[in-house]
């Protein structure tokens, strides 16, 4: 990776935080594009397993200090979103639009099944009306707008090692 | 290679446990350290990414709230407009009020409807008709002056032929009486049309601009003393016989909703438009309002007294006690 590839990288993934709190809130509704898994899936591509999931811990903490009472839950389904999709980065089909987005989706399922769970928030009629529509639904927006992200600033989703 | 390879997938698997594993830490921390470890971070790192989210809901909450406020502030807008006509409206029939007290009689109030309709601008309908006394070639008049005049009349409403019309004239003078002309409706193009022009005018008077011109009294239609407009300046044509000047209403018809029709019994009408002061007009309506008060108050009074005391007794004998009355029921036949 050269240092201007880097510094992109790096570039990206502080503009999505930044969307991550500007575009959510002036949406505001339960079909929500979540920024933070896009960066931290785009930066897994590019990076070592262990070095994923220490990006995931660091963003999903960042995302948990907003949420005291479930803090650590974004955390450990961050790290295990990131670094799972270090690991599963060769599935990722070079320019594929379709495995792109299908990419970015599932990271956003895993996140929510991971967060919800361990944030144990949502009771027995909450969790299933979460994970079965309004998830299924953000993943959608979610993998549409990573690969928005990925054509826009023209990302490289070749794996390296 | 390959034992980089395993010794890299392990030392990945250990930082992912150890990730895993302070994320559980984190999860099951007491409150008040979860605080002690969230608090900093986001004080200090995403402080700036707070005050952005803090902006973008003010936006979506001021996008929200846009049609709301545009709602409301169309209300009040509306109400305001209202509210002015009320005001407009409240200040006429106080007007006119007053200038019924100082008639005193020989009038009658009524409403004037303006047609909507094209080519029918000259004149209104009054909801006064035969049955109120209103006869052809009764005088219509507002608190500030002439309107028109009556061309015809039902039982309930007459039609009333506005000064605009080009049929319409009236003889009039100056304020003082020294001058004497003819009041017809000024054929102008656009603002110009709604002017009069006093006619006729001997060429030895001449009048000021401002100079009042009211009703003259003669022709037996419109009694004197009607305020119809005042001098706007000196139109005469040259080789002309006589001085023509360009009079500017006193009433626009189309603000006039309330007017006045006086009945041929209103002689002397002259007095009614005399300068009326604020006082006197305070005074005709408090001297309404305490009328309205008396007879309100006399209206209470019957009726307690017819509360109180027993009805008036048609005769001299006085009724029997109904307990004295044996009951049908309980006399007994023989």
């Amino acid at each position: 990776m050269t240092a201007f590839g880097f510094l992109k990288g790096v570039g990206v993934f502080l503009l999505l935080l930044a969307l991550h709190f500007l575009i959510r809130p002036l949406i505001g509704t339960r079909i929500s594009i979540d920024f933070l898994i896009i960066a931290v899936l785009l930066a897994a591509v590019h990076v070592r397993p262990g070095v994923a999931a220490i990006i995931g811990f660091a963003a999903g903490l960042i995302a948990d200090s907003l949420t005291p009472l479930s803090f650590g839950a974004g955390a450990l389904a961050m790290s295990a979103v990131g670094s799972g999709a270090s690991w599963l980065k060769a599935a990722v089909f070079g320019d594929n639009v379709l495995a792109q987005t299908v990419f970015f989706g599932a990271g956003k399922i895993a996140f929510d099944i991971i967060y919800l769970v361990v944030e144990g928030r949502l009771g027995i009629s909450g969790l299933p009306m979460q994970l079965l529509v309004w998830t299924p639904l953000s993943a959608l927006a979610t993998g549409l707008a990573g690969v928005l992200v990925v054509f826009t600033f023209r990302i490289s989703m070749e794996s390296r090692p | 290679m390959a034992r980089a390879t395993r010794s890299g997938t392990r030392v990945d698997t250990v930082v992912l446990a150890a990730c895993l594993f302070a994320s559980l830490i984190a999860r099951v921390l007491p409150s008040e350290t979860r605080q002690a470890f969230a608090g900093p971070i986001r004080e200090t790192f995403i402080g700036p990414l707070i005050s952005l989210q803090v902006q973008a809901e003010r936006a979506r909450g001021a996008f929200i709230s846009r049609d709301i406020t545009a709602a409301r502030l169309d209300s009040l807008v509306l109400r305001n407009a209202e509210l002015r006509e009320m005001e407009l409206d409240n200040e006429r029939l106080r007007a006119l009020l007053g200038l019924g007290a100082r008639l005193r009689s020989g009038f009658v109030a009524a409403e004037a409807l303006h047609r909507p309709e094209y080519g029918d601008a000259h004149t209104v309908i009054v909801t006064a008709g035969a049955r109120a006394g209103v006869v052809v070639r009764s005088a219509v008049v507002a608190p500030e002056g002439l309107i028109g005049y009556v061309v015809s009349v039902e039982d309930e409403t007459s039609v009333a032929l506005l000064w605009t019309h080009q049929d319409f004239g009236v003889s009039a003078t100056s304020a003082d009486g020294r001058v004497f002309g003819i009041i017809k409706p000024h054929q102008g193009d656009d603002v110009e049309r709604f002017l009069l022009e006093l006619r006729g005018v001997a060429f030895r008077d001449s009048l000021a601009a401002g100079t009042e011109i009211r009703s003259s009294g003669m022709g037996s239609v419109f009694p004197r003393g009607i305020p119809i407009g005042t001098v706007v300046g000196d139109i005469t044509t040259p080789g002309s016989y006589s001085r023509t000047y360009l009079v500017r209403p006193m009433v626009m018809p189309a603000d006039v909703s309330v007017v006045m029709v006086l009945l041929p019994s209103a002689v002397s009408v002259e007095n009614a438009w005399r300068a009326p002061t604020t006082d006197s007009l305070r005074r005709a309506i408090n001297s309404f309002g305490d009328s309205v008060t008396r007879a309100a108050r006399r209206d209470s009074l019957q009726k307690a007294l017819r509360d109180t005391l027993p009805p008036a007794r048609r005769d001299t004998v006085p009724p029997a006690r109904r307990d004295t009355i044996p009951d049908e029921t309980t006399v007994r036949r023989p």
